[in-house]
């Protein structure tokens, strides 16, 4: 079983949810780094602060997709074990990393003075 | 020599961190397709949340030649702060489905979608309002 995780894994999942779910997950990277790009137009207006929350999206994305490979071997496990560990810290740093992100927008909004 | 691993133990906590075991207390691991099938709702739930999140950011960078600024800031924050609920309730929505599963309890309403739709209504009905008084 063990010798079984070095190699490309395998499941007989028709549903194909490992993929979906992989899939689901990097379409929320995309979405970041949207976000990341309307951040951009904030630059002219408020500042070098933007260039902060410009660079926490992109983290956000980036340790993401960093992790893509670690959770599509687990869900492909977990679907050919019958088995799987719902992934809370995943989860749980996603819904951080947007309250984060409104926040601080909310904080550059109110707080950060338009030039001119 | 005998290689054979002996089977690991099937306790309901066998392999979860202990961070994991507090919040999802109990119960018996649902079938992974529904595991699967939760994580990729909190997904959508987040972009969601992402697409208030970047609205918010581009009615306070792209209106400031049509909007005063009162009401650009105005609907900037109520974006941002909806944003921000949706992106925390999606959390506590995707724990709460994850508990009932494991207990084969009937999955909970989702609080999070009245809050999006009064939000999102509350914001076109801003703007249904600027356009119409707006001096042509």
């Amino acid at each position: 079983m063990m010798a079984s995780r070095r190699n490309v894994p395998e499941h007989r999942d028709p549903g194909l949810q490992p993929e979906r779910t992989s899939l689901a997950w990097g379409r929320t990277t995309l979405a970041m780094v949207v976000a990341a790009a309307i951040f951009l137009r904030w630059m002219p207006h408020h500042g070098l602060f933007t260039g902060v929350l410009i660079a926490l999206t992109l983290l956000a994305a980036l340790v993401i997709n960093g992790t893509q490979r670690v959770r599509y071997h687990r869900a492909v496990h977990g679907i050919a074990n019958e088995t799987i560990h719902a992934d809370v810290v995943a989860v749980l740093f996603t819904s951080l990393s947007v309250v984060v992100l409104g926040a601080l927008g909310i904080y550059t909004v109110v707080f950060l003075p338009v030039p001119g | 020599m005998p290689t054979s691993v002996p089977p690991s133990d099937p306790g309901p906590d066998s392999g979860r961190s202990k961070f994991t075991a507090k919040l999802l207390r109990g119960g018996t691991e649902p079938d992974p397709r529904f595991t699967l099938a939760n994580e990729r709702t909190f997904l959508a739930w987040i972009r969601t949340s992402l697409a208030l999140l970047a609205g918010g950011i581009a009615v306070e960078a792209f209106t400031s030649d049509l909007l005063g600024p009162g009401i650009r800031k105005t609907t900037a924050i109520l974006l941002l702060v909806l944003a921000m609920v949706i992106g925390a309730g999606a959390f506590f929505r995707w724990l709460n489905v994850e508990r009932a599963m494991r207990q084969k309890a009937p999955l909970p309403l989702p609080v999070i979608a009245p809050i999006l739709a009064i939000g999102g209504a509350l914001v076109g009905a801003i703007f249904v309002v600027f356009v119409i008084l707006r001096p042509v």
